[in-house]
């Protein structure tokens, strides 16, 4: 069940019993072929979660390009007609299924389950409450989540590592240049009617011989608007022009990690992360040179250490012992890491065309509420508690967790809890009725 | 009595259990508050140590 949420646990391992809200997607997931054509007439344009934020999706939207289920969803909040109240209905006319339905609403579902898996994941910390960072005060300081949007091929820029503060110039110039063509076809229509040229036009005007007529005013201030614009426009062109992609790459470690105003627990994946994106990046231009900060770099799992290895000699990637203390900002939006390093026991500046910041892995924002409501213990780090030497067990009987729930942990092991968990689950089901036979709970 | 499972969160840790309890034949309820399965791991381009594709 997906766009749904748990509202109610009761019972005991065995039987639980469960609420489950299924959310309104305003969409028949029977009827929908997830052709997209909604998405195409769409006229509301929002920030896209899956992309956080660096690209745009429509009000009705399928989350990400490869999503199960393929069923659209509406956004209710930003959709003109469910959330505004304003006439629209264009998805329901384009929808050749006939799958849209404004109607559906909230479906409360009844469960009875022997036994529950938790995998609720993780959220990533936010690094703007790290203000020598200069996170949302620099545009081409990126977290680690972001800067895998803009290499990935689906992301917002099809796999092209364009700076964030080139693709804010580009919306800036792309909104001037609609103004621009607005003014223009205006202006194109006054000539027309009144067969005379904008330049010979504006003279006349201030000259005060144009003469009386109601357009006039009008005219004269679109003409002038038009001059802005382009004024505006040719430095941003210029700027545009001259832009390159990210070649020159730091990316710094523990971000909100063994920090310990934040976490002082290590996040485990973030290393290796950073040494992937770099490799990654390497790999879609090989004259992409980068340089990670760290205090030291772990790189604990099979194979790891011979991937962090192959990075430094075949990918440019510099390892660099020290924590980063500031960044700065050049005229050119190129940011400046101030750092010092261990090894020559200076303090060192180095400019950059992007920073990646490896912020921490942090309990997701639900956990707490979900911890009330099934009456679960947490851990000094706010993750689910469970004991070293049964690591899955909650402390509720035939609860689990797994993954990231219950602490910082990259792919393979989350995928190794989650078998773990998976057979724990299937012992408690599977035993659950002879328990009840021999007198147990 | 019930001999089903409930799997809280669909992302890889939560899809793997699902995968793993349906395969011994027991009846799963995956809940996912997003309206597709995948977690963050479908967020990311290509997964280390052998840079494969994460989708």
């Amino acid at each position: 069940m997906t766009y749904s949420h748990l509202e109610e646990v009761s019972g005991e391992v065995g039987a639980f019993q469960l609420k489950v809200r299924k959310k309104a997607r305003y969409v028949n997931e029977d009827l929908c072929t997830g052709c997209g054509a909604c998405v195409e007439k769409c006229p509301t344009t929002v920030e896209d979660a899956f992309n956080i934020g660096l690209g745009e999706r429509k009000a009705i939207y399928k989350y990400f390009p490869q999503g199960i289920p393929s069923t659209h969803c509406i956004d209710a909040e930003n959709c003109r007609q469910l959330g505004q109240g304003k006439k629209c209905g264009i998805c329901a006319k384009v929808c050749q299924a006939g799958a849209v339905d404004y109607e559906q609403q909230d479906q409360l579902v009844d469960l009875e389950v022997g036994a529950i898996v938790l995998a609720t994941g993780y959220d990533v910390f936010d690094p703007s409450v790290i203000p020598e960072y200069g996170y949302g005060r620099i545009d081409n300081v990126v977290t680690a989540i972001e800067f895998e949007r803009l290499l990935s091929a689906s992301g917002p820029t099809h796999g092209h590592l364009d700076r964030p503060s080139e693709l804010a110039l580009r919306v800036e110039i792309a909104a001037l240049d609609k103004d621009l063509k607005k003014f223009n076809r205006q202006i194109d229509k006054l000539e027309e009617k009144h067969g005379k040229k904008t330049a010979e036009f504006v003279k006349e005007f201030k000259a005060g011989q144009a003469g009386e007529d109601g357009d006039f005013e009008r005219w004269a201030s679109l003409a002038e608007k038009a001059a802005v614009a382009e004024e505006k426009l040719a430095p941003l062109n210029k700027k545009e022009a001259a832009a390159h992609t990210a070649k020159k790459l730091a990316f710094i470690q523990c971000v909100g990690s063994r920090d310990f105003r934040f976490n002082r627990f290590c996040s485990s994946y973030c290393c290796m992360h950073s040494v992937k994106e770099a490799m990654i990046a390497h790999e879609h231009d090989n004259e992409t040179t980068s340089s990670i900060f760290c205090m030291d770099l772990r790189a604990v799992g099979r194979g790891f250490e011979e991937y962090k290895l192959r990075g430094g000699n075949s990918a440019n990637i510099q390892y660099i012992r020290g924590r980063v203390a500031e960044i700065t900002e050049d005229e050119a939006h190129n940011p400046i890491v101030w750092y010092e390093s261990t090894t020559t026991r200076k303090v060192e500046h180095e400019t950059f065309d992007m920073v990646v910041l490896a912020t921490a892995c942090v309990p997701s924002a639900g956990t707490p509420k979900l911890a009330e409501l099934m009456g679960l213990d947490l851990d000094e780090n706010g993750f689910f508690k469970t004991d070293s030497l049964i690591p899955l067990d909650t402390s509720r009987p035939g609860i689990f967790v797994c993954g990231c729930a219950q602490g910082p942990m990259d792919i393979p092991e989350s995928v190794a809890q989650a078998s773990s968990a998976a057979a724990r689950a299937a012992e408690v089901v599977f035993t659950a009725p002879k328990a009840a036979a021999g007198g147990g709970k | 009595m019930s001999n089903d499972v409930m799997v809280l969160g669909g992302g890889i840790a939560g899809i793997q259990t699902s995968l793993d309890l349906a395969e011994m034949g027991i009846q799963v309820h995956l809940v996912e508050t997003l309206p597709c399965i995948g977690g963050k791991m479908a967020q990311l381009d290509k997964t280390f140590p052998t840079n494969d594709c994460a989708i």
